[in-house]
């Protein structure tokens, strides 16, 4: 045995990886003569056609399938033993060809679909693909003879599929968004696709959603929980977020924002829920100024001067700008007063919890109340008030200790003269 | 009032032998004389030390879950409780300051020589137990530079030959710098380290009133020569400059807690990544910055243990000065001790200001 094994994970366990991997190295062999004896790879690799031979290179290069012991034939059919292609692919064989539209469902779902063979391979993945893609826009437009849609390989591509998990793969999340685009930016292949409300379909997306805080958050972050399309419009089961679901589907991160807008007079009246003021795909990164009655805000879209919402958007927002200016203020008071050698741990929390409270406030907006708003705001004043006079306590404080080392440095001073004065006058003993 | 205190204790203690002591004591007065003041003003600075410091027993909790806190509670709700820290603080450093500035000035004036041996192995033994004093206080407050700080250098004690690993085990009161080497510093510094302090300063108070101070080398030629060297009165002379010398200390002390309070920091946490920049207190930077500079191997032994056994022999070297400096007493000092003196203060010097300057 191994003397680095033996010492890196203990004799016993070092005993049983040696016994598996004897069995690995014993069992090897056995799975490379079944890849080797697919016939179909022996062809099609060295096949002047591209189209013929990408697909075979690609599935011996990396393939999840191909990993586990899947060849050419559980998908396309045919006889692997076979050396004449005619004989090969003899309608006897069950060879199916290339499958496209609906067969491509069919070849997936054949095993995808099935719980007891899927728990084999993958116990915790869904087997439900089938069904949601048969509720999605492109299984509806599949259903109805629409060949152009997406279909399973579209997405995750034929040959050399990879898991999700793997950052090569299509629907790893930062490449989603490419991955469909491929098809929805693309404005030839959308022509003639309609939105609900009967205008066509845009092809401009992506590049909003690369403007979006969502993208950012994604690809500068590292956030990888980020939002790409599948987040809202969902994958298998894909369309767009209809009338009344956007809330739900902003929601599911969003959760406080998306009960507190449940509760407003603006979900009555919202078409588009969220979207009415955050935009979908261009989510930028919001800021106090869409409150208020200023020109930029986005209130002045709809209410005007006089009107109840005109007055409480500007109620609201002078309150948000309240707190903000109480916090900066109290922060700057804090500050000197560190800088003067005062402790201010206890205070630089409580503004951390006044910021909250700011961060509360632009929740509780959501609800369109002005009073919940004024209450939390309140509330966050109280935290700066608090802060503010212990502020001035602490600078007090400073200006009595500066007092009283000025006062013990003169008294220190006089007493030196004095002793100095005193030694003077003292004789020196010869 | 004073007098009749002063008649009613010696009627029960005969002081008359104490009066005329002081009375009759003088201090030679000529122009190195300063540098008599520098013991005096590192005494009181022992004195604040003490002082201060049994002030902040009355608030200060030993332990990793504590300590922290409780410094954080003295010098933010304790009335004065942030002067009483920061006098502390500054005057423990100044402390070791003047503690130096009193070594190298005996040194350079070969103090030392006989018959005042003894007096000079005393005050080494003392600048090390103030050293001892810097080391254990600095973890006392639980904060993280203080924490990693220590962590090094208790791990240095590790390169000691033989009894290393020991040492360290000793020093932090198991494997790592925890809780327990909190507790273990926190009883070495109030306790067993003043209890020797007092015995040695004692020691070396009663060796100086014995033997009265000592004149340089070029002072005591004059003498022989003839020339008479002026005295001063002890009392009360040279006891109201004294006093004054200490008056200005408080004053620079007080000006430092003010004006540059000592920092806090963050709590220290076990489980954080070691922060960039961290370093001893000044008085072992120049140590600090050696150990870090010697390479790994040296002609096959360990670096860390060669610099170790190095600053170990050179603490011994300085210990028994006085027997080394044999002919100091007969008015010729060792050239070469005293050119060992200046590269030793210029070593200090420059490597400090290096490992300031490279943390």
């Amino acid at each position: 045995m191994a003397t680095w094994l033996r010492n890196l994970i203990g004799p016993a366990r070092a005993g049983r990886y040696l016994l598996a991997g004897a069995a690995l190295l014993l069992a090897a062999p056995a799975a490379a003569q079944s890849a080797q004896a697919s016939g179909c790879e022996t062809c099609h690799k060295e096949h002047p056609l591209p189209a013929l031979s990408a697909p075979a290179r690609d599935f011996s290069a990396t393939d999840v399938h191909r990993e586990r012991g899947f060849t050419c034939v559980d998908c396309h059919g045919g006889d692997p033993n076979e050396t004449d292609k005619v004989r090969a692919k003899a309608p006897a064989t069950g060879f199916k060809g290339k499958p496209s539209g609906q067969s491509v469902i069919a070849v997936c779902t054949r095993c995808h679909s099935d719980a007891t063979l899927m728990r084999k391979y993958a116990p915790k993945q869904r087997v439900d693909q089938g069904a949601e893609y048969a509720t999605s826009v492109h299984g509806q437009q599949l259903a109805k003879g629409d060949t152009k849609v997406a279909t399973c390989t579209s997405c995750h591509g034929a040959h050399g599929v990879r898991l999700v998990s793997d950052a090569k793969s299509p629907v790893y999340p930062v490449n989603v968004a490419a991955t469909c685009t491929q098809c929805h930016a693309d404005p030839e292949r959308m022509k003639g696709y309609k939105l609900p409300d009967g205008s066509p379909l845009p092809t401009d997306q992506r590049a909003k959603y690369e403007n979006s805080v969502h993208y950012a958050a994604m690809t500068q972050r590292d956030d990888l929980s980020a939002p790409t399309c599948n987040d809202c419009h969902g994958n298998h089961g894909a369309a767009p977020p209809g009338v009344g679901a956007v809330t739900n589907v902003c929601g599911t991160c969003h959760g406080v924002f998306a009960t507190k807008f449940a509760l407003s007079t603006h979900s009555q009246i919202f078409d588009k829920g969220c979207v009415e003021c955050h935009s979908n795909h261009e989510i930028a990164k919001p800021t106090d100024a869409l409150l208020g009655t200023d020109k930029s805000s986005l209130c002045v879209t709809c209410h005007s001067d006089g009107d109840n919402g005109f007055t409480a958007a500007a109620g609201m927002r002078a309150g948000i700008e309240k707190l903000k200016a109480a916090i900066d203020r109290s922060h700057a008071l804090v500050a000197t007063a560190e800088n003067a050698g005062m402790a201010m741990d206890g205070q630089t929390l409580a503004l951390r919890e006044a910021s909250n409270h700011l961060t509360l406030a632009r929740t509780e907006m959501h609800a369109f109340e002005p009073k919940a708003v004024a209450t939390v705001l309140q509330a966050g004043l109280g935290i700066t008030a608090k802060v503010d006079a212990e502020g001035q306590a602490a600078m007090a404080e400073v200006s009595f200790r500066k007092t009283g080392l000025a006062v013990s440095l003169g008294a220190i001073l006089l007493v030196v003269i004095a002793l100095a004065l005193k030694i003077r006058s003292l004789k020196p003993r010869e | 009032m004073t007098q009749q205190v002063f008649a009613w204790l010696d009627e029960r203690l005969d002081l008359s032998g104490l009066r005329a002591f002081v009375a009759e004591k003088t201090v030679p007065k000529h122009r190195h004389s300063v540098w008599y003041y520098m013991g005096g003003i590192t005494l009181f600075l022992v004195g604040v030390q003490v002082a201060t410091g049994i002030l902040l027993l009355l608030y200060y909790r030993p332990s990793a879950g504590e300590a922290f806190e409780s410094v954080q509670f003295i010098v933010s709700q304790v009335q004065f409780g942030w002067l009483i820290r920061n006098v502390h603080a500054w005057s423990a450093n100044l402390l070791i300051l003047m503690a130096f500035v009193h070594l190298f000035s005996t040194f350079f004036l070969r103090a030392y020589r006989k018959p005042r041996e003894l007096t000079w192995v005393t005050g080494v033994l003392l600048l090390f137990i103030m050293l001892g004093f810097g080391f254990s206080g600095y973890l006392l407050p639980w904060n993280e530079l203080a924490f990693f700080a220590t962590k090094v250098g208790t791990g240095s004690a590790g390169a000691v030959p033989l009894v290393g690993d020991f040492m360290v085990r000793f020093l932090r009161g198991g494997d790592d710098v925890t809780g327990a080497t909190l507790t273990r510093f926190y009883g070495i510094h109030v306790a067993i380290l003043p209890a020797l302090t007092t015995v040695l300063l004692g020691a070396h108070l009663l060796f100086i009133q014995r033997q009265g101070m000592s004149v340089p080398p070029s002072v005591e030629k004059r003498e022989k020569a003839g020339e008479t060297i002026s005295q001063e009165p002890f009392f009360p002379n040279y006891v109201l400059h004294d006093v004054m010398w200490w008056y200005v200390s408080l004053a620079v002390l007080a000006a430092l807690a003010l004006f540059l309070p000592w920092e806090l920091g963050t709590k220290a946490d076990a489980f954080a990544s070691v922060p960039a920049g961290i370093r001893p207190e000044w008085y072992f930077l120049a140590m600090f910055q050696t150990l870090k500079l010697i390479p790994p191997h040296v002609f096959g032994l360990e670096g860390e243990m060669l610099g170790v056994l190095g600053f170990s022999a050179a603490a011994g070297l300085l210990l028994v000065m006085p027997f080394l400096d044999r002919h100091a007493a007969d008015g010729r000092p060792s050239k070469v001790i005293t050119a060992a003196g200046i590269l030793a203060v210029i070593y200090l010097v420059v490597f400090t200001i290096y490992g300031y300057l490279a943390a």
